[in-house]
């Protein structure tokens, strides 16, 4: 049987380029789109982060106030299924509050188009991925924002949010 | 059997053993390209390698289908999978040894994932199903024949 000879991915036609930040978690490469992100920040700022009491949700420990709004920090090592490492940064997400807590940035690039990610998927991933990048010869999957926390995800950490003012609360009228 | 109902079949070893597949359903054998990974919870499934300008999922069924894990420096056979009215291209890793034979396959029914055995000099090849091999929601059924078949 002949064996083929290797070939580059040919670029698709037709597609607008897009730009992505290109991050690490626990050593994998992943993308995400960059007007998906709207800031990125050190932990080390972070000192006003909140700690949470829930338990239901591994990967959510603490909060960030910004701009009047309270983000869930989701750890992405949990959320991937990674080994968990120290974050050193957290992007802080447009369109959801959430913010992701990766280990470093590599650098920006642009991609020409998405690939779908095949039916081969079908587990958690296809919630997580809006597609693969093919850069710098190599396959890296996008992420999708929307895919950190799911809308039942925010509602129980909401409840846990209110659960918790209301015993601060209750606790603050009782001293 | 008669040889007008002989159909084409590619011979793949995957550990120490031989199976085949419909040559019909073979796109091409590909060298050790490189396997490229990142997190999901798919079962089988180990990664993606490159093929023809597509990405490719490759599904290591070695350990399925001898009990054994798949040596690290492999080819890859690049075959279709099919979803319904679609189909996508589908790799197993597969050692170098592959050829190409016309024989009859006699119907066999279990496990799910064969659909046939040849008969190849004194060897019996199972001609394997690739599409019931490697559906996420027979594998855990392909598991349990495997273990009852080798026990």
């Amino acid at each position: 049987m002949k064996i083929a000879a290797q070939d580059a991915v040919k670029a698709r036609k037709g597609r607008r380029p897009e730009a992505v930040i290109l991050f690490t978690v626990a050593n994998q490469l992943f993308a995400i789109a960059a007007e998906a992100v709207q800031e990125i920040r050190s932990t080390d700022s972070l000192g006003s982060a909140l700690e949470i009491e829930q338990q239901e949700i591994a990967k959510v420990r603490h909060t960030i106030e910004r701009s009047h709004r309270t983000y869930y920090v989701v750890n992405a090592c949990a959320h991937f299924g990674l080994r968990v490492v120290r974050p050193t940064l957290v992007l802080m997400l447009r369109q959801i509050r959430a913010a992701i807590l990766v280990d470093k940035i590599e650098r920006m690039a642009e991609i020409s188009g998405l690939y779908a990610l095949p039916h081969a998927f079908t587990g958690a991933e296809r919630q997580w991925y809006r597609g693969l990048a093919y850069v710098d010869d190599q396959v890296i999957p996008v992420v999708n924002p929307l895919g950190f926390l799911t809308a039942e995800e925010f509602q129980r950490l909401d409840g846990a949010m209110a659960e918790a003012s209301r015993r601060d609360l209750e606790r603050a009228v009782q001293i | 059997m008669s040889a007008a109902n002989a159909k084409s079949y590619v011979l793949l070893q995957i550990g120490n053993r031989r199976f085949a597949l419909p040559s019909t359903e073979v796109s091409e054998l590909a060298p050790p390209v490189r396997l490229h990974q990142f997190p999901h919870n798919s079962p089988l499934v180990s990664g993606i390698i490159v093929r023809r300008g597509r990405l490719v999922p490759v599904y290591d069924v070695c350990p399925l289908l001898t009990g054994k894990n798949s040596p690290s420096h492999q080819f890859y056979l690049v075959a279709r999978r099919h979803f319904g009215s679609a189909s996508e291209p589908a790799a197993i890793p597969v050692n170098g040894d592959s050829e190409l034979v016309t024989a009859d396959a006699v119907q066999v029914t279990s496990p799910k994932y064969v659909s046939g055995m040849l008969m190849i000099g004194e060897e019996s090849i199972e001609v394997l199903d690739l599409d019931s091999l490697v559906a996420a929601e027979s594998h855990e059924n392909n598991r349990l024949d495997y273990a009852r078949l080798n026990r």
